[in-house]
């Protein structure tokens, strides 16, 4: 009985996030007469591709995408980069009294601002840089969107490593630069993976920025590109749906081949041994 | 002189760990420190090793001095009480890992591993990783990674307390002959008395971050410098017994025993349990009356502990030895075996003109 109560609430569940997934993928396969069907038309109706073939013959949409793809990629990897030394100094550097924990928490903080307070600011500085409408800001912008987060959750990864390893590693003969690369790099790689599959996502997804910050064709990314189908006449829901279809599908790639890490990340302790 | 540590003092925020301990070792040296925790021994390893920075005080190297070097350039290898294992590489890459951050040739490295390998019996495990292992190969992986460099000298912080007790006693062994054939300066921390004892050439007692005595296992064990040393090194431990002398004798409850002391004080006599006779018949004078309070057969020797008002008195007595509980037995503290002890400093006292 217990088990038949937790399998309908998984269902439930399942059902109540994958139902506005079905009516994308069902939108973007109808036709507009079938799309405004009241009632709506849940399974019987003629799929059509047509919509996937005009976003596809659409020279921007392939732009869209290329752009979404270099943006968060590009930002993911920087933030990275930038992240994980970062974390790495304040969970193991001598610090003086509680600086390591304050200036984490300044970090976080960066988070908690409502995006949409930066705006201006940004806009000013990206204008300042001759930044605005180029991949380049965006990445920038996504770095430092991403980059608190990045600290954080590396730095408890990080601390979660047995100090003796790299103590070790030291008396090894191996410098500073060294335990970082060869000896925590490799065992906070789940944690990595994580972080970067969460990275990914943001940037990917982001639109704000992206839509203030990009007017031109040649930098727009995929959500922008999307809603550019809102037109001061109609709304093409059909190749906004398509193109929300394909703009899916490379998280769900993603996500799914790191979903060992994503797991093992968030559970860590693995490594311990 | 290979190893010399000169006045070392360390404070963690209100602790003293460490208040100017001074060592010199000879070379090729087995040096033990020794103390109960939280003595400051694991810390001065960890400032020779460069893992820890001293407030105070120098290291010194075979002449050079690398109080301020990096770990990485002092030549030094340590062995962790968690084996510290890298977990993401074979063993053959854990052994070899020293030679390789030195930009060895790989043929060079993998010759060295097999040869390093060989050596702790380890030749079949090469390609295992760490969390395959066992305990007992872990640490022998540990050790091979720590001598297949040469160093200049070896740092060991409690490295076989993770084993059990008869593989700790195999590797004791085993680590204090591959010591000897190679001959480096090693400090070995441990609160073990009995490991202290059987590996060191000398065994420095640390108390409270305090140098208490820097001697061989055997001046430790029968000239100890003071009450803690005298109590914290053998095993039963030594007995002391506070009393007071006057007129020529030590008194005590339930103990007189002739002291050359001259004025009237507080002393501690301090005996070995071995340094005491037990008798179970009525002896003629000289000899004390105590109950027996618990008697411990253990196969080669009897341990025997006497009631003695309020204090108890343990003793080795022969194998075989029947002493039935509460019963009445006799004992002599052997004069000539007696250590003294000045109650108040607790410091021994060699020579009674200190008076």
């Amino acid at each position: 009985m217990k088990t038949i109560l937790k399998y309908a609430a998984a269902l439930l569940a399942i059902t109540f996030a994958l139902t506005p997934i079905y009516w994308l993928i069902t939108i973007s396969l109808k036709t507009e007469i079938d799309q405004f069907a009241s009632p709506p038309l849940w399974f019987h109706f003629t799929p059509t591709l047509r919509h996937y073939e005009g976003i596809f013959a659409h020279d921007a949409f392939g732009r869209y995408f290329l752009n979404s793809l270099i943006v968060s990629t590009c930002s993911t990897l920087i933030a990275l980069a930038l992240g994980l030394p970062a974390a790495y100094g304040l969970a193991r550097f001598r610090w003086p009294r509680d600086w390591a924990n304050g200036i984490s928490f300044w970090i976080l903080s960066n988070r908690m601002l409502p995006p949409i307070v930066t705006i201006i600011p940004m806009f000013l500085m990206l204008r300042e840089l001759r930044l605005l409408n180029s991949l380049a800001g965006l990445i920038l912008v996504d770095v430092a969107l991403n980059l608190p987060f990045v600290v954080w959750m590396m730095r408890g990864f990080v601390e979660d490593l047995p100090r003796e390893i790299e103590e070790a590693a030291m008396l090894d003969g191996e410098s500073r630069l060294g335990v970082l690369l060869r000896i925590v790099l490799p065992l906070v790689r789940p944690g990595l993976a994580a972080t970067a599959v969460f990275c990914l996502i943001v940037a990917w997804n982001e639109f704000l920025f992206a839509l203030i910050l990009s007017q031109t064709e040649s930098a727009m990314t995929l959500p922008v590109g999307i809603a550019s189908h809102v037109t001061q006449y109609e709304i093409q829901w059909g190749a906004m749906s398509a193109a929300g279809v394909v703009a899916i599908l490379p998280v769900l790639i993603f996500a799914s081949a790191a979903q060992r890490y994503f797991v093992r990340g968030l559970s860590l302790g693995a490594i311990k041994g | 002189m290979s190893l010399r540590v000169e006045n070392i003092s360390k404070r963690f925020g209100a602790h003293d760990a460490l208040r100017g301990v001074t060592l010199e070792t000879h070379d090729g040296e087995f040096v033990v420190l020794l103390g109960p925790s939280g003595c400051g021994k694991s810390t001065l390893l960890r400032i020779i090793a460069g893992l820890e920075e001293p407030d105070q005080g120098a290291v010194r190297l075979q002449g050079r001095d690398i109080t301020a070097l990096d770990p990485s350039r002092r030549d030094v290898a340590m062995v962790f009480q968690g084996y510290a294992l890298y977990p993401h590489m074979t063993v053959a890459e854990n052994i070899g890992y020293p030679l390789r951050v030195r930009r060895r040739p790989s043929s060079e490295i993998s010759a060295e591993v097999e040869k390093v390998a060989a050596r702790l019996g380890l030749s079949h495990l090469l390609r295992n990783q760490p969390k395959q292992l066992s305990g007992g190969e872990r640490q022998r992986v540990a050790l091979a990674r720590a001598i297949i460099r040469r160093p200049r000298a070896f740092l060991m912080d409690e490295p076989l307390s993770n084993l059990d007790s008869r593989l700790r006693i195999d590797m004791r062994a085993e680590l204090k002959h591959l010591q000897h054939e190679l001959g480096v300066v090693t400090l070995y921390v441990t609160h073990d008395q009995v490991e202290a004892m059987t590996l060191a050439s000398r065994i420095a007692i640390l108390k409270d971050g305090l140098l208490q005595q820097y001697a061989t296992p055997h001046e430790i064990y029968h000239r100890p410098v003071n009450l803690f040393v005298a109590g914290f090194v053998g095993s039963p431990s030594m007995n002391l017994l506070p009393g007071h002398v006057e007129s020529g004798f030590f008194r005590r409850a339930g103990l007189s025993i002739e002291c050359s002391a001259g004025a009237s004080r507080e002393l501690t006599l301090g005996i070995r349990p071995e340094d005491v006779e037990l008798s179970l018949i009525q002896q003629a004078p000289g000899w004390s009356a105590a109950r027996v309070w618990v008697a411990e057969d253990l196969g080669n020797e009897t341990l025997i502990r006497l009631s003695l008002d309020g204090a108890f008195i343990t003793l080795r007595a022969p194998a075989g030895t029947r002493a039935e509980i509460d019963s009445l037995a006799w004992f002599r503290i052997r004069p000539e075996h007696v250590h003294w002890f000045d109650s108040k400093t607790t410091q021994a006292i060699r020579q009674w003109r200190e008076l």
